[in-house]
């Protein structure tokens, strides 16, 4: 029941802008060190010995925030596929369960933001190289720089999915989004329990992967619950 | 017009929409009331602390924020057909698209002034002894205000455009992100228009001028991209058919 | 008897109000079940309880003899449904809009083609959906309806907001799927007009509650008919029949006669001519099955 419904989720989301979102996020992240390299490359290769360490870490600044961004866009996008004419009604009254209708839904965007990670790692790879950085490649910094804060913003994926699913006024999971935003763009500041930091893997540790297992453990926690609130509810 | 504004009103106040303009003055509050702003200089106490949202606030939040408000005052014309309802009574184009403009930007005024009292707020309940630069950061306030007159009219127009909450947030934030590199340049920042709310924020720029960036500045680039982009989202709508 | 459908003191409460009130509908194979009330009435309502789109409040649901609380997924399986305003993808096409449900359902793609033909939206299968007229949308929701091949299929208002014709054409569809294919049919509307010629069996509900359930004949059998008659003298004439034995109402200027069989209204036209009456007009009026349906809609509202 879950790949036909996977199946008629990504019929669903054709020209939609959804692969170009998909794409546009890590670019964008990319293009601002294009941008940043581009302007001043002499001073910024200057700051450090290890060329490569200190790009990805250049690169993995604006991670966080596009990740978030990305999570709060798609997950509006996707319910408003269902929403714009009420399709849920018939959605749901085809032969599936709710949980696995949810569960499709987080399938997908849970999809969408692996492309979009893995196509990080391929434009920062690319980027250095033209960069002609001095040094060794760290595949194991790139790739951790890459799919960590995946995995560690899980929790805010359930959350804005949930909001998004239950809300009538699509304003809400949009608010709620950007104080989010404004969250992760602060997250040196925040305490470490607070979901929005762990996307930027700071924490009192220095730890990277203590985000990561939070982030999937919390974010399965919160996904439930958001699910279980989707069956309890009334379709409208 | 009094009366498409009345009505605008009306259809606001049930929309959430005091929790969209009370969740920027709130973060304000939170990210001041952090222990995180070490005030090891000699420098007025109320300085430190306005520097220190401000880069928040009006980076990110405030041009953001004001998008989501733009997407809301067109939700009801989107739903089966409001538009067009609202287009068949006897008013103009321009009169519709006028007072939605204004009922939006009254909108950011008042948050910019919840703001200002988050930002009094925080000083209090952190015992502030140094007096209240009232001058200063009014014109923090109302320069971020005016900053922000160019993009809602751009942000009107893309909610106009767009059916769904997401697009015109997903445009947004392509130009709003880049402004985190942008204000560090001294060659692209003052020309940037997402640029702005910070720029006319930032309580270090010169004090010189009635607001914190030079008259030229604020003329051209803010004036001109309010003119810009408010006769190009009014053109907009009137070939929009509805 | 068997019965397709099968509800239990239906009830539905929000909050304080009862949208749905103790429904106890039954629906019996091949039958086309015209389920009417006025709007707001809680038509919606029941049939998105019917589809497991809300939960009762209490009370209980059978579908092909099966609970529907917990057989839920296997009934739906056998149910083709249209709710209220037509659901669709704007952005998609025709064709992609059927291939969504049609992935979820697991039936072979030639039947795309087949329901598009069906409701004959086939010369529009690659175009988007968000170019359709309302009736177009509409028959891509029937079309979608029918994806699954469903013995029982359930219709709300399918005919709202359509053309004269529009209305003819789906009524026909209708028919021909009731007919040929077999297929049980509930179908909600406000007007009884749409369901007078389809319906096998009629339920009305008012205030959530089913105030008549029973074939369309028995109601038919409410339209009492009366002769009418119009005179130069009325007063004249209704006492010459009262002193034969003939009880007559006055209304309009016409006189009115109860039902009677012919022999009796030929013994009543005799009557008058003889006394000297001059006769205008006879006519026979029947209450049409509308009145009937606002009559017994409106008597449940002065309870």
């Amino acid at each position: 029941m879950i790949k036909n419904l996977l199946c008629a989720d990504f019929l669903k989301i054709k020209r939609k802008g959804f692969w170009f979102l998909t794409f546009l996020g890590p670019f964008g992240v990319v293009a601002l060190q294009m941008v940043n390299y581009g302007v001043r490359k002499d001073y910024l290769l200057q700051q450090s010995n290890d060329e490569w360490g200190y790009y990805i870490l250049n690169v993995s600044t604006f991670t966080p925030l596009a990740l978030v961004l990305g999570v709060v866009i798609l997950t509006s996008f996707m319910t408003s596929v269902e929403n714009e004419t009420n399709a849920w009604k018939q959605l749901i009254a085809f032969p599936v369960t709710k949980i696995s209708v949810y569960l499709s839904k987080l399938t997908v965007l849970a999809l969408l933001l692996f492309i979009s990670s893995f196509l990080l790692m391929l434009f920062t790879l690319g980027f250095g190289m033209i960069l002609e950085l001095q040094g060794q490649i760290p595949y194991g910094k790139l790739l951790k720089h890459s799919f960590y804060p995946y995995f560690a913003v899980t929790p805010v994926l359930a959350l804005q999915l949930w909001i998004a699913i239950v809300s009538k006024n699509q304003g809400v999971p949009i608010a709620v989004g950007v104080l989010g935003v404004i969250l992760t763009y602060s997250a040196y500041l925040l305490p470490d329990w607070m979901i929005w930091k762990w996307p930027s893997l700071i924490n009192e540790w220095d730890e990277p992967l203590i985000n990561v297992l939070l982030g999937v453990g919390v974010g399965s926690l919160l996904y439930i619950i958001g699910m279980f609130d989707f069956v309890r509810r009334d379709v409208k | 017009m009094l009366s498409i504004l009345s009505s605008e009103w009306f259809k606001l106040r049930k929309s959430g929409i005091i929790f969209i303009i009370t969740a920027g003055p709130l973060v304000g509050l939170i990210i001041g009331l952090l222990p995180s702003f070490p005030n090891e200089i000699e420098i007025n106490q109320w300085y430190m602390l306005v520097l220190g949202i401000n880069l928040t606030y009006a980076l990110l939040f405030l041009p953001l924020i004001t998008g989501v408000l733009a997407s809301v005052i067109c939700r009801y014309e989107h739903q089966a057909g409001g538009w067009k309802q609202l287009l068949s009574l006897p008013v103009t184009r321009w009169r519709v698209f006028t007072a939605k403009y204004m009922v939006l930007i009254f909108l950011v005024l008042i948050m910019q002034l919840l703001y200002l009292s988050s930002i009094y707020g925080v000083g209090m309940i952190k015992g502030f002894t140094d007096p209240f630069p009232i001058n200063i950061v009014w014109k923090s306030i109302l320069g971020g205000w005016i900053a922000t007159l160019p993009l809602v009219a751009l942000q009107l127009g893309l909610s106009i455009f767009f059916k769904s909450f997401a697009a015109p947030f997903a445009v947004n934030v392509v130009f709003t992100l880049p402004t985190i590199l942008v204000v560090n340049s001294e060659h692209f920042g003052p020309y940037y228009p997402w640029a702005q709310p910070f720029s006319m924020m930032n309580i270090g720029g010169g004090t010189d001028n009635v607001f914190f960036v030079p008259w030229d500045q604020l003329l051209i680039v803010v004036g001109g991209s309010f003119i810009i982009f408010f006769f190009g989202s009014l053109q907009y709508f009137y070939r929009k058919p509805i | 008897m068997e019965y397709i459908l099968e509800t239990k003191e239906l009830t539905k409460r929000f909050g304080k109000e009862e949208a749905v009130s103790k429904l106890d509908m039954k629906i019996k194979k091949g039958e086309i079940y015209g389920f009417l009330g006025p709007n707001g009435a809680g038509k919606t309502t029941t049939i998105r309880i019917l589809l497991g789109l809300m939960k009762p409040t209490s009370g209980s649901i059978r579908i092909f003899q099966e609970n529907l609380d917990t057989e839920r997924i296997s009934i739906l399986k056998r149910v083709g449904s249209l709710v209220e305003n037509p659901s669709y993808y704007p952005h998609l096409t025709a064709y992609e809009n059927l291939e969504a449900s049609r992935k979820i359902l697991e039936v072979p793609k030639a039947r795309i083609q087949e329901v598009l033909n069906i409701v004959g939206l086939s010369d529009v299968t690659n175009k988007k959906v968000k170019g359709f007229s309302l009736g177009m949308k509409q028959r891509l929701g029937i079309a979608n309806s029918l994806m699954n091949n469903p013995e029982l299929l359930i219709l709300d208002e399918p005919t709202n907001g359509l053309d004269p014709s529009g209305i003819i054409e789906i009524r026909n569809l209708i028919n021909r799927l009731a007919n040929e294919a077999g297929i049980t049919i509930l179908i909600s509307s406000h007007l009884l007009s749409e369901v007078d010629q389809l319906a096998t069996t009629v339920g009305i509900i008012n205030k959530g509650k089913l105030i008549f359930q029973d074939s369309i004949d028995v109601m038919r059998r409410y339209a009492q008919q009366s002769i009418s008659i119009k005179v130069n003298d009325s007063e004249k004439a209704r006492n010459m029949l009262f002193s034969n034995g003939i009880k007559t109402n006055y209304e309009n200027g016409r006189i009115l006669l109860p039902e009677l069989a012919d022999m009796e209204i030929a013994e009543a036209i005799r009557i008058l001519v003889e006394s000297g009456v001059s006769i205008y007009r006879v006519e026979e009026e029947k209450r049409s099955l509308e009145e009937i349906f606002l009559q017994m809609t409106r008597e449940e509202e002065d309870d």
